[in-house]
C-alpha cells in the first residue's frame, strides 16, 4: 500500500512544503520590515535574499505539483481548482518579495512616529497570510475547518486596510515633503496589497470548498 | 453455415459490449478518474475471464433463448436484438440487453405460434420501475451515509483521490467479471450444442475446451464492442444525465453492485438458504436500470436541480421501446428468413392428445372435461390448441400452458456422451451423471416423461407444491438441468 501511495504522498509533501514556504515568507517579511525600521540594513538585506530564495522554491514546488497532477491525471475533478489556489497563493509571495525589493531599491526615509502603525499594518497583513496558509491546508485535509480560517483572513485583511488607512492619513498629515508623502503612501499600499492577495485566494477558496463538499 | 449463424451472436456480443460496459465504467471514465483506454482494458480482461471461467450455461435468459429451438431462429432472434441495441446505443442511451433479447424471443414465439408466458412480460415491466427505484433509494442512502463521513474523515484530498480511483477500478473489475459470466450465455449460448470447436491441448499443461473457445470468441466480440462503441453510453451515464463527481461516481457504482448482489445474486441466495437464513427474494433487475436509478438517486439526494430530466425521459422511452422494437424486427426478420432465404427458423413440433397425455393431464390435476374438443387430435402449433380451448372458460391461461407443455411431442434419447460433448456436462455432478447413465439409450416421447423417469431419484425430484424456499430453489435448479437435457438430448 505504501508503495502504491508513493506518488500520492510525494505530491502531498510537495504541497505541504509549498505552504510552509509561504508561511515562512510571511514571517520573514515581518522580521525584515522590523529590521528596516530599526535600521538593521544588513540583516534586512539577508532577509530579502532569503525571501528571493523562498520565491524560487515556491515556484519550483508549484510547477512540480502542477506537472504531477497533469501527467498522472490526479484529482481530475479538483485539479483546476487546486492549481488556481497554488498559483494565487504563489502571487502572495511575489507581492511580499516585490514589497521588500522596493524597500531595498528606494530606501525610503520613514519618520520614527510612523513605526508603530507601520508595524501594525505589516502584522495584520502577515496574519492574513498565515491564516490563508491554514485555510489552504484545511482545504486539502479538513474541509469543515476551511470557512473558519477564511473568516479570519477576511478579518485581518480588513484590519490591514483599516490600519493602513490610518497610516496613510498620518503620512499626509505630517509636515514633510510631498514627494516623501507620495513615496511613503506607495509603500503603505504595497503592504496592504499583501493581505488583499490573501483575500483574493480566499474568495476562490470559499467557492472551491462548496464544490468539494459532497 | 454454423459460422454464418455465429456471426449474429458475435454481433449481439459487440452491441452488448458497447452498451453494458458503459453501465460499469461510464461514471469512472466521465469523471476522468479512469482513462477510457484503461477502463476498456480492465473491462476486456475481466469480461473475458468471467466468460471463460464462470460463463454459466443456463442463465435465466439463456433458458428462454434456449426455447428458440432452431439455429436459424436463434440467429434471427440474436440479430434482431443486436440491431435494436445498436440503434439505441448509437443514440447514446443505455438499454437492457436481456430485456431486448426477451422482446426478440417473444417475436419468435408469435411467429412460430407458441404461447408467450406473460410472466416474462411482467418481469420486464416491473424491472423498469423496481430496479430503478430500488437502486435510486440505495444510492441516496449511501450518499447520506458517506457524505458526513467523507467530510469529517480528514483524509488528504490526494489520498481520497487515490482510494476512490482504486475502488472504482476494483468495483468495476468485479462488475466486468460478472458481466462476462452472466451475459456470455446471451451471446453464444444458443450455439453451444452445435459448437464447431474442438478441444485444444497446450502441451500437457491445460486444455481449452471447445466450449471455452466458443465463449472466448463471444468475449472477444464483447471486447471489440467496448473499444469501438461504448463511449457514448459512458457519456450519458457519467455526465449527461447528471454531473457526477468521483466520489458520487463511486457511490453510484457501489449502489449498483449492492443491488445486483442482494437482489440478483443466485450465489448469495443459495448461501443464505444453506445457512437456514431466510433469503432475500431474487428480483429480476437489469444493470442498466440499476445504474441509471443510482445516478438519479444521487441527483435527487443532492437536491434534484441538476438532473437532466429530458435525458431521463429519453432513456425511459428507450427502455420501453427496446423490447417492442426487438419484437417487431424479430418477427419481420423471421418471416423474411423463412420465406425468402428458406431457412428453418423453428423445429417442426406436434401436440398430441392421446391416452397417455390425457392421463398425465388428469394426474397433474387439470380439468380433463374441458379437453373434449381436442381429445384424440393432433395439432401443429400452440396457438391452434389455444384457439380451440379458449372458448372453455374452465381453463385459465396458466392451465392451458401447462396442458400444452404436456401435449408437446419432443422425442428424446438419453445419451451421456452427447451431454458431455455439448459442453454442458459440467452442470451436472458426477452422481447426477451416474443417475443419467442408468437411463442410457432410453427413449422418451415427451419431456415430462424424462422428468418423471429422473424424478424417482431425489436429486431430480420436483416438489409439486414447494413449501419452503429451499424446496423452491431445488425445483428451480432441477428445472434448469432438465432444460439442458431437453435441448441436448433431442432426436429427430
Amino acid at each position: 500500500m505504501a508503495l502504491l501511495l508513493k506518488t500520492t504522498r510525494f505530491v502531498e509533501s510537495q504541497i505541504d512544503t509549498f505552504l510552509d514556504v509561504v508561511s515562512d515568507s510571511a514571517t520573514t517579511f515581518q522580521l525584515a520590515v522590523e529590521d528596516y525600521l530599526n535600521g538593521r540594513i544588513d540583516q534586512f538585506d539577508a532577509r530579502l535574499a532569503q525571501i528571493r530564495e523562498f520565491e524560487h522554491r515556491a515556484d519550483d514546488l508549484r510547477v512540480s505539483v502542477e506537472r504531477f497532477l497533469y501527467e498522472r491525471t490526479l484529482i481530475p475533478e479538483n485539479r483546476g481548482d487546486v492549481l488556481a489556489i497554488l498559483e494565487n497563493t504563489d502571487e502572495v509571495i511575489d507581492n511580499i518579495k516585490d514589497s521588500l525589493l522596493q524597500f531595498s531599491i528606494e530606501m525610503p526615509q520613514i519618520p520614527e512616529e510612523l513605526d508603530d502603525l507601520w508595524i501594525q499594518t505589516t502584522r495584520a497583513s502577515v496574519a492574513a497570510v498565515e491564516q490563508l496558509v491554514f485555510a489552504v491546508r484545511s482545504f486539502f485535509r479538513d474541509i469543515s475547518a476551511v470557512n473558519n480560517y477564511i473568516h479570519k483572513v477576511y478579518f485581518f485583511e480588513r484590519e490591514a486596510d483599516h490600519i493602513g488607512e490610518r497610516l496613510r492619513r498620518q503620512i499626509f498629515a505630517m509636515d514633510i515633503d510631498l514627494s516623501l508623502k507620495s513615496q511613503l503612501r506607495f509603500f503603505a499600499i504595497h503592504i496592504e496589497k499583501i493581505s488583499d492577495a490573501a483575500q483574493n485566494v480566499c474568495d476562490r477558496l470559499s467557492i472551491y470548498t462548496i464544490k468539494r463538499q459532497l | 453455415m454454423i459460422f454464418i449463424y455465429l456471426l449474429s451472436g458475435l454481433f449481439l456480443g459487440w452491441s452488448l459490449g458497447a452498451n453494458d460496459t458503459g453501465n460499469i465504467f461510464g461514471a469512472a471514465v466521465e469523471t476522468r478518474m479512469l482513462k477510457f483506454k484503461k477502463a476498456a482494458l480492465i473491462a476486456s480482461i475481466f469480461i473475458t475471464l468471467g466468460a471463460m471461467f464462470e460463463g454459466s450455461g443456463p442463465s435465466g435468459t439463456l433458458g428462454r433463448l434456449g426455447s428458440v429451438d432452431a439455429l436459424g431462429g436463434a440467429f434471427t432472434v440474436a440479430l434482431a436484438a443486436a440491431i435494436t441495441i445498436t440503434v439505441i446505443v448509437r443514440l447514446g442511451i443505455p438499454v437492457s440487453t436481456s430485456q431486448t433479447i426477451v422482446g426478440a424471443i417473444i417475436g419468435w414465439n408469435y411467429f412460430s405460434g407458441r404461447l408467450t408466458d406473460y410472466g416474462s412480460l411482467i418481469t420486464i415491466a416491473s424491472s423498469w420501475v423496481l430496479a430503478f427505484v430500488l437502486s435510486g433509494a440505495i444510492a441516496a442512502l449511501l450518499y447520506y451515509l458517506i457524505r458526513p463521513w467523507v467530510n469529517r474523515s480528514r483524509m488528504h484530498l490526494m489520498e481520497q483521490d487515490f482510494f476512490i480511483r482504486y475502488a472504482l477500478i476494483i468495483v468495476g473489475a468485479f462488475g466486468a467479471y460478472s458481466l462476462g459470466a452472466n451475459n456470455i450465455a446471451n451471446v453464444v449460448g444458443v450455439f453451444v450444442p452445435v459448437s464447431p470447436f474442438k478441444d485444444i491441448s497446450i502441451g500437457n499443461l491445460f486444455t481449452i475446451s471447445g466450449l471455452q473457445q466458443l465463449y472466448l470468441m463471444g468475449a472477444l466480440s464483447i471486447v471489440v464492442g467496448i473499444y469501438t462503441f461504448s463511449h457514448k453510453v459512458m457519456r450519458t451515464v457519467g455526465k449527461d444525465l447528471f454531473h457526477l463527481s468521483p466520489i458520487t461516481a463511486l457511490i453510484a457504482l457501489l449502489a449498483e453492485a449492492i443491488v445486483l448482489f442482494l437482489f440478483a445474486s443466485r450465489g448469495l441466495y443459495n448461501l443464505l438458504l444453506s445457512m437456514h437464513i431466510p433469503p432475500i427474494p431474487l428480483v429480476p433487475v437489469s444493470s442498466t436500470q440499476v445504474i441509471v436509478g443510482a445516478v438519479v438517486g444521487i441527483g435527487l439526494a443532492k437536491g434534484g436541480k441538476n438532473i437532466r430530466y429530458n435525458i431521463l425521459g429519453r432513456i425511459s422511452i428507450a427502455w420501453v421501446a427496446a423490447p417492442v422494437i426487438a419484437f417487431f424486427i424479430s418477427f419481420v426478420a423471421l418471416f423474411i428468413f423463412q420465406n425468402v432465404f428458406e431457412q428453418t427458423v423453428q423445429q417442426e413440433t406436434a401436440y398430441i392428445f392421446d391416452r397417455v397425455v390425457i392421463t398425465k393431464i388428469a394426474r397433474d390435476g387439470y380439468d380433463t372435461d374441458a379437453l373434449a374438443p381436442v381429445n384424440g387430435r393432433k395439432f401443429d402449433t400452440e396457438q391452434d390448441i389455444f384457439q380451440e380451448l379458449k372458448q372453455q372458460d374452465a381453463l385459465s391461461r396458466e392451465a392451458l400452458m401447462g396442458i400444452i407443455a404436456i401435449a408437446e411431442k419432443s422425442p428424446l434419447q438419453v445419451d451421456l456422451a452427447k451431454i458431455k460433448a455439448s459442453g454442458f456436462g459440467r452442470n451436472f455432478s458426477p452422481e447426477e451423471l451416474d443417475l443419467l447413465g442408468r437411463l442410457q439409450d432410453v427413449k422418451f416421447r415427451h419431456k415430462w416423461q424424462l422428468s418423471e423417469a429422473l424424478g424417482q431419484y431425489p436429486q431430480f425430484k420436483i416438489h409439486r407444491v414447494p413449501e419452503t424456499e429451499a424446496q423452491k430453489n431445488h425445483n428451480r435448479l432441477v428445472e434448469e438441468k432438465l432444460q439442458i437435457l431437453y435441448r441436448s438430448l433431442r432426436i429427430k
